[in-house]
């Protein structure tokens, strides 16, 4: 391009283009100066008008909450659901100015409701008196409560009614430790800045876990209310998004009968499907009224359930620690036939006690159990079998075979402090000699007592390991996450975390010997079904501490799964201080079988 | 060439740029006062790092020789118009216009951009041989180069920046000695049209064009803007209310305070004494704009700065025309004031094509 044709005027001529760019800056100047009378105009003529229009300017912001997503069972049947409920809210902004007047409408409120002042006050003095947005003070009004405050709504400025969904449970302790509770969010959780005041939050369990996935988007409107609060109009309104629908892998009806079953005992069920790491059920108990904790808890009940010595808010299944007891020989079987330190025709006479230097352990059968093979060691839980056979196995290899079962690791529920259970583990001098370990520590390890600790969610991952031929699933409690508009947002086909390298044949070993405990006048003879075979192994675990229970100080424990060929469920039971796994725990994993199979045990019992 | 020679420097228009200072000084400080016991102070920071980031655009800018940019503005037109283009397929959609283009971690608006480009190829084709003089076949071939990027702009929808481009086309047309006959023609051709117009325009363009006609309509609806802003500035009255008075403001009754709506949070907040102020910054800007365009002999120089002025002012003047109820509502951001990356360096690169043709203009 060359720009030298467009020449330009001369120095000294006259300039057409420059009075064009003067008469354009006139123009602008003009307008400027439009603006500044405009702005005279308003702010100065009638800025009076608009200061009382500012003052008056009754926009109410309302927020729509969002429904929480809801948790559904496997079957499609829900396990939480929603349902309106009345909030009361108060409008900072829309409150007396004066300290006196307000005080005088929330001793009004306070008297009316029953509410402490101290609370109303509270909550008005956490946020900036300006804003517009409401502060949710009790959630859950009665429809009394509800039509007081209609009634008062004059003497009450700032104070609203507002319709949220509300949690609703099926009964009030169901699956309490599983769903987890929800609350409002807690000063230290609106610190992070992801909470607004008020918003309700999953504190426990999948409520806790899935929280990000339940919680919906809220809505929200913005209306001009008239000076008595009354709407004149809708200016804007955005919708809520509900959060997402979790499609669990629990068998409600399964949860239900467990939960019955446990009633007034305290313990945990673990049912789980051993081909594929399913949990079915998780039930603890005590368990808390899930449904109280919901809205607005007053503070005495709250401490009396922080201060339960049954510690009822604990999950048993994954955050409390039990010997295992007489389940563990099914270790020390497993790693005795592995290794070749035990054989099934080896055979030991029992008189009920067992010698060790001057100690003296004995039987929990005070007679014993005469000559006894590996069989029925098991099948018998014979004590005195198993101090032998611990002692030929060895501490290292039982340890190297409970952890391959997944013992003394956490399930990976990721389901907030689980307890990782503990094999102890003597530590091997350079000669492969265990060192500053007690033979004694030994022959207590090999029937499950001494330091060994387990989670009944880990007892339930290695019975269906037993039951699958090896496969460790990490336990599965939410199939997938589903949104009304987008499908599935999350999904979980199950992890296999590890793989018990056992022949078949200790498999086929174990089995039958499991079967045997129910089947063949064992130990767990109380939970056997007709025409449905089972298998399991009781476990009565002797603790330390005292307690007043009558029937004991032992732990009652049940491990067990069904069909023997093809198991399709894993049934775990603990009652705590229950006494004998055999007569306090066998019969409650019995009915639990009895309701999954209940169709098959019927056409059998009728001659099909 | 790049590099900046002393005489340059000597040439640097201080007034201009301690104008531009104060303005950028005002808004990172409403910026602040909105943010005030919220979360999110970091608005008014992030527009101080903006206009950093400008700073050194214009540094670039001024540093090149204007006559090369015009060289090229071809060039940088057809690129620009690719991405806009672009931008129906990668652009991100924000509250429903698709604006937005993301570059790494930012979001880019190319349309910002676009507009200097677009002031390049005007006066690249007025400088032309072929253009000499400027009449009306030079119309028929300037007429589209604003049409096309105006109805690409207008499908994002941005309305508002589409229409600048027409003043600005006008002005410079003006500038380089079209005969304003002429203009004037097109200008009453273009009313004739506006029926035409009216048939094109997206539903709530209309609304907002009867809703200032008649704020009344339907003062809680489409109008809400307009008299949530009115409210806002007549409240503020001589001396404003100050920074924790401002409830307009703060509590969120004024939508899109932080970025189009940014002159009515401030008269607010300082009243008609702050307006003033700032107003007089923006005349200071402006007509040392028409200054550095009248004084320069060199005729592309001119044109570059006349092209930039007119660009700048229409969009201050439009902006703070609709906030005051003036004239009806077109998205358009207060250049220096509201808040936004692209719009401060696309505006800091226009005072940098100021300077530029500032410092040269006694070579």
């Amino acid at each position: 391009m060359n720009l030298g044709y467009l020449g330009g005027p001369m120095p000294g001529r006259p300039d057409p283009g420059r009075r064009r760019v003067l008469g354009m800056a006139i123009i602008v100047s003009v307008a400027l100066l439009t603006i500044v009378c405009q702005l005279w105009y308003l702010q100065v003529l009638e800025g009076g008008r608009f200061q009382e229009a500012s003052d008056k300017n009754r926009i109410r912001v309302r927020p729509i909450a969002a429904p929480r997503g809801i948790l559904f069972d496997r079957n499609g049947l829900p396990l939480v659901d929603n349902r309106p409920a009345f909030t009361l809210s108060l409008i900072p902004r829309e409150l007396d100015r004066d300290p006196v007047q307000r005080d005088v409408t929330l001793g009004r409120l306070a008297s009316l409701l029953q509410i402490p002042f101290a609370d109303l006050q509270d909550a008005v003095a956490k946020v900036s008196p300006d804003s517009i947005l409401p502060v949710r003070v009790r959630r859950g009004l009665s429809m009394d409560d509800v039509a007081k405050v209609e009634e008062w709504k004059l003497e009450l400025p700032g104070v609203i009614v507002e319709v949220e969904p509300q949690r609703a449970y099926p009964n009030s302790r169901f699956a309490a430790h599983l769903l987890g509770y929800v609350r409002e969010a807690s000063d230290e959780q609106l610190k992070g800045g992801r909470y607004r005041r008020g918003d309700m939050v999953g504190q426990t369990g999948l409520e806790r876990l899935l929280d990000e996935f339940l919680r919906g988007k809220d809505g929200g409107e913005r209306i001009e209310v008239d000076a008595m609060g009354r709407q004149i109009r809708l200016v804007q309104s955005t919708e809520p998004h509900p959060g997402a629908q979790v499609i669990t892998t629990i068998d409600r009806r399964v949860q239900e009968v467990a939960e019955k079953a446990m009633e007034g005992k305290a313990g945990a069920i673990v049912v789980m499907d051993p081909r594929n790491g399913d949990v079915l059920a998780m039930v603890s108990t005590p368990s808390f009224q899930i449904d109280r904790f919901t809205g607005t808890i007053d503070r005495n009940a709250w401490l009396r359930v922080m201060q339960d010595p049954n510690h009822p808010l604990l999950n048993r299944t994954i955050q409390s620690m039990y010997p295992p007891g007489s389940i563990f020989k099914m270790v020390v079987t497993a790693a005795g036939l592995q290794e070749g330190s035990l054989t099934p025709s080896d055979r030991v006479t029992c008189t009920g006690e067992f010698h060790l230097g001057n100690w003296t352990f004995r039987d929990w059968k005070k007679e014993g159990h005469g000559s006894v093979d590996l069989m029925k060691g098991i099948r018998d839980s014979c004590d005195v079998f198993f101090y032998n056979a611990g002692l030929k196995v060895g501490a290292p290899a039982m340890a190297k075979w409970a952890h391959a079962f997944g013992l003394g690791t956490p399930t990976g529920l990721d389901f907030g402090s689980e307890k990782p259970g503990l094999i102890p583990q003597p530590r091997m001098s350079k000669k492969g000699k265990p060192m500053s370990w007690h033979a004694g520590e030994t022959v207590n390890m090999s029937i499950g007592q001494g330091q060994v600790l387990v989670t009944p969610m880990q007892v339930a991952r290695m019975m269906a390991a037993i039951a699958n031929g090896g496969v460790l699933w990490k336990p599965r409690l939410v199939q997938r996450i589903e949104r009304p508009e987008k499908g599935v947002v999350w999904g979980d086909a199950g992890s296999v975390t590890g793989h018990v390298d056992l022949s078949p044949m200790v498999f086929a070993f174990l089995r039958q010997s499991l079967w045997a405990v129910v089947n063949d006048g064992g130990t767990g003879v109380a939970a056997r079904i007709p025409g449905l075979d089972i298998a399991g192994k009781t476990g009565t675990a002797q603790t330390v501490a005292n307690s007043k229970s009558e029937k004991g100080q032992d732990h009652a424990w049940f491990a067990a799964f069904a069909p023997v060929k093809d198991p399709e469920v894993v049934v775990i039971v603990l009652v705590e201080r229950g006494g004998h796994g055999g007569s306090a725990a066998a019969p409650i994993a019995r009915q639990i079988f009895n309701t999954i199979f209940l169709e098959k045990v019927a056409f059998a019992a009728f001659g099909g | 060439m790049v590099g900046i020679d002393r005489r340059l420097l000597q040439n640097v228009d201080w007034p201009l740029l301690g104008a531009t200072v104060c303005l950028v000084a005002l808004s990172a400080t409403t910026l602040a006062t909105l943010s005030v016991g919220r979360a999110g102070t970091g608005v008014a920071l992030r527009q101080i790092a903006w206009f950093g980031l400008g700073l050194i655009a214009l540094l670039v800018v001024a540093s090149i020789d204007y006559r090369r940019l015009v060289r090229i503005a071809p060039g940088l037109y057809l690129m620009g118009l690719i991405v806009l283009l672009t931008l129906f397929v990668f652009g991100r959609t924000v509250s429903g216009a698709r604006r937005w283009l993301l570059v790494g971690p930012l979001s880019v608006q190319p349309s910002e951009l676009f507009k200097l480009c677009f002031v390049l190829m005007v006066v690249w084709l007025l400088s032309t041989r072929w253009a000499q003089p400027v009449g009306k076949a030079v119309l028929v071939v300037a007429a589209p180069l604003a049409l096309v990027p105006a109805v690409l702009i207008v499908k994002q929808p941005d309305l508002g920046t589409a229409l600048l481009l027409f003043p600005v086309l006008i002005a410079l047309l003006i500038a380089a000695g079209m005969r304003l006959r002429i203009l004037g023609g097109l200008v009453l051709m273009g009313l004739a049209a506006a029926p035409l117009a009216w048939i094109a325009l997206k539903d709530y363009q209309r609304d907002r064009i009867l809703v200032f006609l008649d704020p009344l309509r339907d003062p809680l609806g489409r109008a809400y803007n307009v008299i949530q802003a009115k409210i806002a500035i007549g409240s503020g009255q001589l001396l404003g209310k100050g920074v924790a008075g401002a409830t307009q403001s703060r509590l969120a009754f004024l939508p899109e305070r932080h970025t189009d709506f940014i002159f009515a949070v401030f008269a607010e907040t300082w009243g008609f004494v702050g307006c003033l102020v700032l107003l007089t910054c923006y005349a200071l800007l402006l007509l040392r704009g028409f200054d550095i365009a009248a004084s320069t002999r060199e005729p592309v120089g001119r044109l570059v700065a006349l092209g930039v002025t007119a660009l700048v002012s229409t969009q201050v003047l439009v902006n703070v025309g609709m906030v005051t109820g003036l004239i009806p509502v077109v998205g358009i951001p207060l250049p220096f004031m509201s808040y936004g990356g692209s719009s401060m360096v696309v505006s800091m690169m226009a005072l940098g094509l100021l300077l530029s043709v500032r410092m040269r203009q006694f070579q």
